[in-house]
């Protein structure tokens, strides 16, 4: 009697363990799972789909093919969903950091900042192999990257080098102690993940970011739009805008007055704030309060 | 009774020809001020539903008066960009008459947009309500997206 107790009580703890294997899977799959999905949300707080993603209705987003026009020529963005041949399948983990922190390709040759590398030298380690197991948990699609179409000046990678050695600074985000955890998180999506002074803060002659002028507008911002100042001057900038104003501008796109935002600012809502949270969405508010 | 009919016919031959008259002279100006006009009005609509959607004000009951204002100035979209009244530094982009098929699809999802939100008001629901208010929003940007001239 007692065999066969122990023999039943057995059965059913394995029976249970098959059960909770069914439901919840292995360990190592369920950490997989979320990481994807934390990669998920940090590739949309990282604006990557509006770029990565051709103009056309049904383009398949990642694949690339968007034709970003700049004043020192028209830039192709390339296929990054995991394809060996074409995409980044063949990307090792470093080589995905190397790109986000230095601006280098698997090849070590050196990045336009067209991508935004500028910013996004400032992400997290973590968050950066999140976003990477993401993008490989996507179909690859096979599309060859076009070449860009640069003016000869400015057509070989070590132009793109010497500009780096220039105005390029790698390094990454330090929080401040001096200020909330709130405002840490929201200077860490504005300032790097979510890239918003590569639109918003203005440029010089050769295209570096004018760090002592952040978000204070851009009159050559992306397709020919004027990039509004989003600072906290109360006239010029948001100054005037609530947290919540701001929070709800980054979620449906309405201005404090009622009227709706459109171009580029729209593909941004569309494709990166309106997916974040709203407390992610009053962190970057906060933060945005103080840029003066 | 021919005589009556004549009358009417009459009468209203003339109002139908004022009608026209008013609608052929309308100057370019005055149908770019009236058009900003409808747009500030929809936007204050859109302003004060969010704040009800929000729910950072109380409804009092008005929601539904704010949905109705939006629904229709919808409707009156498709009369408010005659050809010519991109006068006056005007924010109507020339694309709003080379591609009015497209337009049109634009102004269409804007009213199709507001209709259903006063149907959400009218149902009560605050999570139709706060979807239908969503797509409301993303009718807007969509026309503003591609129709209207970026100053932000």
């Amino acid at each position: 009697m007692t065999g066969s107790g122990s023999t039943l009580t057995s059965l059913l703890s394995v029976s249970s363990l098959a059960a909770a294997w069914l439901l919840f899977g292995t360990p190592a799959l369920q950490a997989d799972e979320e990481l994807v999905e934390r990669g998920k949300y940090l590739i949309h707080a990282g604006g990557c789909v509006t770029c990565h993603t051709a103009e056309e209705d049904d383009a398949v987003p990642f694949a690339g093919g968007r034709a970003m026009e700049s004043p020192f020529g028209t830039f192709y963005v390339p296929n990054i969903t995991p394809d060996r041949q074409t995409g980044i399948g063949d990307w090792s983990d470093e080589a995905f950091v190397r790109a986000f922190w230095d601006g280098v390709n698997p090849s070590d040759e050196d990045y336009f900042p067209a991508f935004p590398f500028t910013s996004y030298t400032g992400v997290a380690r973590d968050d950066l192999l999140a976003m990477k197991a993401y993008l490989f948990s996507l179909e690859p699609v096979a599309k060859a990257n076009r070449e860009h179409d640069l003016p000869f000046m400015m057509s070989s990678r070590r132009g793109a080098g010497a500009w780096k050695s220039r105005y390029f600074r790698a390094g990454r985000f330090e929080p401040d102690p001096g200020q909330s955890d709130e405002w840490n998180r929201g200077a860490y999506l504005v300032r790097h993940l979510g890239h918003c002074g590569e639109c918003h803060t203005p440029r010089s002659r050769l295209g570096a970011i004018r760090d002592t002028h952040e978000l204070r507008g851009n009159p050559d911002g992306p397709g020919d739009e004027k990039a509004p100042n989003i600072t906290s001057d109360p006239d010029d900038g948001i100054g005037r805008w609530t947290l919540k104003d701001i929070e709800y501008f980054l979620d449906i796109g309405m201005l404090p007055d009622g009227d709706f935002t459109g171009g580029t600012m729209s593909a941004v809502i569309e494709d990166n704030t309106s997916q974040l949270t709203s407390e992610d969405r009053l962190a970057i508010a906060t933060y945005l309060k103080t840029v003066e | 009774m021919l005589k009556k009919s004549v009358a009417l016919t009459i009468s209203l031959t003339v109002m139908l020809a004022t009608t026209l008259v008013a609608v052929a002279d309308t100057a370019p100006e005055d149908a770019k001020v009236y058009r900003t006009s409808v747009m500030t009005t929809l936007r204050g609509h859109v302003g004060a539903a969010s704040m009800h959607v929000r729910g950072l004000v109380d409804d009092n009951g008005f929601l539904t008066a704010h949905a109705a204002g939006l629904a229709n100035g919808a409707r009156e979209l498709r009369y408010l960009f005659p050809a010519g009244s991109d006068v006056d530094e005007s924010e109507a982009l020339p694309v709003i008459w080379e591609q009015p098929e497209e337009f049109q699809k634009a102004i269409d999802s804007a009213q199709k947009a507001t209709a259903a939100f006063s149907e959400a008001v009218a149902g009560g629901d605050k999570a139709a309500i706060g979807a239908a208010f969503r797509d409301v929003g993303a009718a807007c940007r969509g026309c503003h997206d591609r129709f209207r001239l970026d100053t932000d």
